[in-house]
């Protein structure tokens, strides 16, 4: 087969149809990243923002996961010091995709056992503090804490799920 | 360098460790790892019971539990109307009186905010968080 016959049955880009349906295509990826982007600097911020809030005011932080009375009180202080640093480099993790599906696995992990344990608590009949939010969620509802937590645990799956499965296409 | 999740994962909650560990060393002072509230910023029911007359009762649960039943004589002081509530606080209460907080029960924390904000803004020194709140003191009291 001749070289100028082979081009003429290889599909390209430049034949008019296909041009359009690459641009199309293109364009609606290039979408479809910012708008993962987008959910990606949501969920960072969310965790950024409360891991701030909650390392600057570790002993208030240790008091909120004491009233949840599943933990000793040593135990608390011990994760009040580290999981608002875990939650805020999880958070830059997502924004600077720097060990990205390890962060992702973190903050879903967290979110799950925070959920699950809003719940027991409120099964148990605990008066609680969230303390997810510092003070600012200090009054928040249970079907508001409840839906907060699964909203962000659906962006976290979403990520984990689309986001990297697009990725990976990509490369 | 293909790294998985779960190996992603581990290298972040160890990096994690380092600010922690800072943190909770600069914080030694400040936080106490034995018990939430200091042992000698609690009291029984009966130790606070046999202070008589010379102790302020504060209730810092919510005003409707405060208005279905209270220790007799305690005052009302809870972080919801905080700055509505504190001037009558300190117009019942006398310097040298020992102050009493106590809300709904172990599990609850609202008593030792009371306290401490009633220490760091009132300025008061003898406040005390009643061990077992409320539940402790009915059922001393049945």
């Amino acid at each position: 087969m001749g070289e100028e016959e082979q081009m003429n049955q290889t599909p390209n880009v430049e034949s008019p149809g296909n041009a359009a349906s690459f641009v199309v295509r293109r364009s609606a990826f290039d979408v479809r990243r910012i708008l993962w982007r987008i959910l990606d600097f949501i969920v960072a911020a969310i965790f950024i923002y409360a891991g701030v809030l909650k390392m600057l005011d570790p002993a208030q932080f240790a008091h909120d996961i004491n009233n949840y009375r599943i933990l000793p009180w040593t135990l608390s202080v011990a994760l009040a010091f580290y999981l608002p640093w875990l939650e805020i480099l999880c958070g830059l993790g997502l924004i600077f995709r720097f060990l990205y599906r390890g962060a992702l696995s973190i903050l879903t992990v967290l979110i799950v056992v925070f959920t699950l344990a809003t719940i027991a608590a409120k099964v148990r009949g605990l008066d609680i503090t969230c303390g997810c939010f510092g003070h600012a969620s200090q009054h928040w509802s249970l079907p508001a804490h409840l839906a907060t937590n699964l909203g962000i645990l659906a962006a976290l799956l979403v990520l984990f799920f689309l986001g990297t499965a697009r990725r990976k296409a990509v490369l | 360098m293909k790294f998985l999740p779960a190996r992603q994962a581990l290298i972040l909650a160890a990096f994690a460790l380092l600010p922690g560990v800072g943190q909770a060393i600069y914080f030694h002072d400040k936080i106490s790892w034995q018990s939430p509230i200091p042992r000698s910023e609690l009291v029984s029911v009966d130790q606070a019971r046999a202070w008589g007359e010379n102790v302020t009762w504060v209730d810092a649960r919510t005003d409707q539990d405060f208005a279905r039943d209270h220790v007799r004589g305690a005052l009302s002081l809870n972080e919801d109307r905080w700055n509505e509530l504190l001037p009558q606080f300190l117009a019942g209460w006398s310097p040298g009186k020992k102050v009493v907080v106590y809300c709904s029960a172990e599990s609850c924390d609202l008593a030792r905010e009371v306290a401490e904000r009633l220490r760091k803004e009132a300025q008061i020194p003898d406040v005390f968080v009643l061990e077992g709140g409320w539940e402790a003191w009915v059922k001393k009291n049945r």
